[in-house]
């Protein structure tokens, strides 16, 4: 391979170094997953938003039984009307009430529990792992759709109840991921170096456990985690558990247009379907991409 | 004449062992004495070296002395006041007095931060500063270890070995320390840069009057820059004395072995001697199979030399450190002359 | 059992391409020597030199980098004579745009392929090599006698498993591992680095080869094992008397094992030469990068007048940004006014100064 010597060319000077490079080192289809996943993302909120404000093309309760069952496009309902003549777009959009606030509540549930029994567990010493061990496995094993019928059972379908449960149900995941890193943090000595310069305990969990190395983990839980209670709010409604008619939901949007498939009428039910598929993707693109960047594009 | 700064009073640092994968443990209980009643002065403005082959407790001395190890018992007397007798509370404020350079480079660099956040922590740590004074002094540090003002944007993975060092250095100057623990801080360097370094801390010793404890396997080095040497042997200290004296006209049979080791003055028939006979007694040595009495005795030429004499292996008269000359102290019953 | 091999490299490059930057590292740049049969050669340098990866290049052991390889490697036996890395340059394309390398694509099977029918019967059997972790070099789960015992059996011909068992311990006790018939059943965990490195020396010497490669055998051992491994290499020295290639970043100990150095820096050789005539302490013409090198080390008059130690200024260098001129010059603490242009715009040829010694410096004459 004779020649090479004429390639003596160096380092294009200016080529800085900067804050964004690991998005440069990004493989494509990581940051095309994250990308839609984003908008996704925005979507969710904005009509949830939208919602919040009543802010929609149309009233979702108005029937205009003139207009009972449009195909999308038509008479200026985006993507036509239901049996009774409400508009689809504007019940999707307010369907987001169902799953947004409950899916929060959730992930703080499973995010707040676990990373205080992760640092627990991961901190302290043999004991207090072994307690916060047993209390975790513990909660790991009842069977999520067992406890989840039982709280509907003894309360009311109510999906605040219900995202309790699966916060709770989700510590473990979250809990057991957290005092991984820190085990293996721990043996970095740099948590060492912090206490030597004399940093109180609570800044070294806060600032180099939390902050600076969980960070993308407890992002990544929380995409999962909005993911996860999409498909149960409408698992539930579609059952018949969830929202109740008139209030509208995703799954029971599918439920209650599954009657008109045979008459062709597909739409009734394949947007509210197509949007849970999108949606509950967009989230898991988003968690899936996000760990492929994060975790493997800090270091070099 | 200078005040002492630090004493050290029969330190001992024991850890228990648990499910070892090789089988025996002469010690009771399966403890393994890291540290085994250490005891030294040293005065300001000083440097102690501290040698000794891997394992013989060295590390460990030095982290248990800033409590970053929890010891065992013995007594750590800072200008004065017993540091390990104070709770973790009070302690916290004394931090800023004594810190570590750590062996690995990468040790204190949260990979995540940029350097200048990792030294703007430090300096927080412990003074209130803000804005342009804080500016200035990070710039004042990045002088005193003679770094450029650019490493202050990058993160740790971006820099060299040497300047990874230095990083360390300023974080413990940044911190207001009188007292360093230097922990192999010339190992896993180019030479060129372990001259740097080396260098960096003697200007610095005499610039802010700073005390070191300069724990090194290189022997060269550790002459070069100590006042004072105290040599190690499995958890404890067998030989302390001047520099000079040390390498030069060791007491202790194994200070001598250590020193006529050095690659370029090779003593044959010191060697072979401590060889006993064919091979043997290589490598390291290893707390599982613990000699009563002496704890050298098991590679000591000497003993073999003077006929394995019983005092060395008798457990009531393990050596202790008794003077032998001017600030010279040897643990052994039979020291050279 | 040949012991007499000669290994010559000539023009050797090893270039890795980075993408983002669109320019190449310059691993090995240009680099000639040459080792007689039974002579030991020292590699000496800091990191980034080039030193390991000249001898990875020699083994063909970087094949599935992305790097690119040119030049001659010959390996001589007495019986024949190998060009390692013949033909490589076949896989490897570059696209350039006004003679700027925009890109480099490398067949990396092809080349691994070829590489490894190249190196058939040579790499571990011809050519042996001591890498520097030596625990990691060794298998966990086997023990350390029934590696060596294979080693012997693939290598030195010898299937008789009894024989080869033999053999194992024979070389054990060559490389004074005490009481040879027990340790052959530990396992690498139960031995100290110091016997671990013992133990691949062992190993690479019971596959009787022609030609030696150790990088950094000493590194990473505590000081007084380190006498003690570099004691039984000047042994076997006398004793096996094989070609060796000896790379270390310790000066010493190339001091004491080799016959002949090369001084590398940033990728290219800056001094070749007997070692007498190069690291000597007081030699009298130096390139100033031994010069300093040897500065470095602390000997008796810096301890005892309490001496600064004579730092390089500045960091060891990045092989991404090799400027035009001399290596070295940024570093260099000899330029005098006469010669810096030179310096800073030409990169100097080794040239030869005294029989034997060769230089790459402007200060040695034009």
């Amino acid at each position: 391979m004779g020649g090479m010597k004429q390639y003596r060319q160096t380092s294009r000077q200016g080529l800085k170094v900067g804050r964004l490079t690991f998005l440069r080192a990004a493989a494509p289809r990581d940051l095309v997953c994250v990308g839609y996943g984003l908008c996704i993302a925005l979507v969710v909120v904005l009509s949830y938003i939208l919602g919040f404000l009543k802010l929609l093309p149309y009233d979702p309760q108005d029937m205009d039984l003139t207009l009972m069952m449009v195909p999308p496009g038509a008479s200026g309902h985006l993507l036509g009307t239901d049996f009774m003549g409400r508009d689809i777009l504007a019940r999707l959009i307010l369907g987001t009430q169902a799953y947004f606030l409950p899916g929060l509540l959730g992930i703080t549930i499973a995010l707040s529990l676990g990373a205080l029994f992760g640092i627990l567990a991961g901190y302290r010493e043999r004991t207090a792992d072994r307690t916060i061990s047993f209390v975790v496995n513990l909660i790991d094993s009842f069977p999520r759709l067992v406890l989840i019928l039982l709280v509907i059972a003894a309360f009311k379908p109510d999906i605040y109840y219900i995202m309790v449960v699966v916060g709770i149900t989700n510590v473990p995941t979250v809990a057991s991921l957290i005092r991984g890193k820190i085990q293996f943090l721990r043996d970095k000595n740099f948590i060492e170096a912090a206490v030597a310069i004399g940093l109180n305990t609570r800044s070294i969990i806060l600032k180099h456990i939390l902050w600076y190395n969980c960070r993308s983990l407890l992002i990544i839980q929380a995409t999962l985690g909005m993911a996860e209670a999409i498909l149960i709010e409408t698992s539930l409604s579609y059952l018949g558990f969830g929202v109740q008619e008139p209030t509208p939901s995703w799954g029971n949007m599918v439920l209650s247009g599954a009657n008109y498939l045979l008459q062709g009428k597909f739409w009734l039910s394949t947007t509210p379907a197509l949007a849970i598929l999108v949606t509950i993707l967009g989230f898991h693109l988003l968690g899936d991409g996000l760990n492929n960047i994060l975790e493997a594009g800090g270091k070099k | 004449m200078a005040r002492t700064i630090l004493e050290v009073v029969d330190l001992r640092k024991h850890f228990s062992q648990r499910r070892r994968v090789f089988a025996l443990g002469s010690s009771p209980q399966g403890i393994i004495p890291a540290v085994d009643g250490v005891s030294f002065y040293l005065k300001e403005h000083e440097t102690l070296g501290l040698v000794g082959e891997s394992g013989c407790g060295k590390t460990t001395v030095g982290k248990t002395i800033l409590r970053l190890l929890p010891a065992t018992s013995g007594k750590v007397l800072f200008d004065g006041r017993d540091i390990l007798a104070l709770s973790p509370a009070d302690f916290r404020p004394l931090r800023k007095e004594m810190q570590i350079v750590f062996q690995d480079l990468d040790a204190g660099l949260n990979p995540k931060m940029r350097i200048r956040a990792i030294l703007e922590e430090a300096v927080r740590v412990h003074y209130a500063m803000e804005g342009a004074q804080l500016r200035s002094r990070i710039k004042e540090l990045l002088e005193q270890v003679n770094l450029k003002e650019s490493t202050l944007g990058q993160f740790p993975h971006e820099l060299s070995g040497g300047e990874k060092r230095r990083v360390g250095v300023a974080r413990a100057l940044a911190v207001g320390a009188r007292f360093i623990v230097a922990d192999e801080p010339t190992s896993a360097l180019d030479v060129s840069i372990q001259a740097q370094v080396v260098n960096l801390f003697r200007n610095l010793q005499e610039a802010l009057g700073l005390s070191y404890m300069f724990i090194s396997h290189d022997l060269r080095m550790v002459e070069l820059i100590s006042h004072k040497v105290a040599v190690m042997y499995l958890g404890k200290i067998v030989e302390l004395g001047l520099a000079g004296q040390i390498a030069h006209a060791p007491r202790h049979p194994y200070t001598q072995i250590l020193w006529s080791s050095l690659v370029e003055k090779q003593n044959r028939e010191v060697l072979a001697a401590s060889l006993g006979g064919r091979s043997a007694k290589w490598g390291l040595f290893d707390f599982e199979h613990q000699t009563d009495g002496c704890r050298f005795s098991a590679r000591c030429p000497v003993y073999q030399e003077r006929g394995r004499p019983e005092v060395c292996t008798d457990p009531g008269a393990e050596p202790e450190l008794r003077d032998s000359g001017t600030a010279h102290k040897v643990a052994c019953h039979f020291p050279l002359c | 059992m040949s012991r007499g091999a000669t290994l010559s490299v000539e023009n050797l490059r090893t270039y890795f391409y980075t993408k983002d930057r669109q320019a190449f590292v310059r691993a090995v740049d240009g680099v000639d020597f040459k080792i007689e049969t039974g002579e030991t050669v020292g590699l000496v340098g800091e990191s980034g030199s080039g030193k390991t990866m000249t001898a990875l290049s020699i083994l063909g052991l970087n094949a599935g980098d992305p790097g690119v390889i040119s030049g001659t490697i010959l390996y001589g036996n007495g019986s024949f004579e190998k060009n390692l890395l013949q033909d490589l340059g076949r896989y490897v394309q570059l696209r350039v745009e006004d003679g700027w390398v925009l890109e480099v694509r490398k067949d990396g099977r092809g080349w691994r392929r070829h590489s490894e029918r190249l190196m058939r019967g040579i790499r571990g059997k011809e050519i042996a090599m001591i890498f520097q972790d030596p625990r990691g070099s060794l298998n966990p789960f086997v023990p350390v006698g029934k590696q060596i015992a294979e080693a012997v059996r693939l290598h030195a011909g010898i299937k008789d498993r009894r024989e080869a068992r033999e053999k194992a311990l024979f070389w054990l006790e060559q490389v004074r591992i005490d009481s040879p018939g027990l340790r052959y059943d530990n396992y690498p965990y139960g031995l100290s680095g110091g016997m671990c490195q013992r133990v691949l020396i062992a190993m690479a010497l019971a596959s009787e080869p022609s030609l030696l490669i150790a990088d950094e055998p000493t590194t990473g051992l505590d000081a007084t094992i380190q006498a003690k491994v570099v004691d039984l290499l000047e042994e076997l020295k006398s004793t096996v008397r094989v070609t060796t290639l000896l790379i270390s970043h310790d000066i010493q100990v190339i001091r004491r094992l080799a016959d002949r150095v090369a001084v590398m820096y940033g990728g290219g050789i800056m001094e070749y030469g007997a070692v007498r005539d190069t690291l000597a302490a007081e030699a009298a013409s130096n390139h100033p990068y031994t010069a300093a090198l040897l500065g470095c080390i602390p000997d008796r008059r810096h301890i005892r007048d309490k001496l600064p130690l004579q730092a390089i200024e500045g960091d060891v260098v990045d092989t991404l940004t090799i400027p035009e001129g001399c290596r070295f010059y940024p570093r260099c603490n000899q330029v005098h006014p006469e010669i810096r242009e030179r310096c800073q715009g030409h990169e100097p040829e080794l040239r030869e100064i005294s029989p034997g010694h060769w230089l790459r410096c402007w200060l040695f004459g034009d």
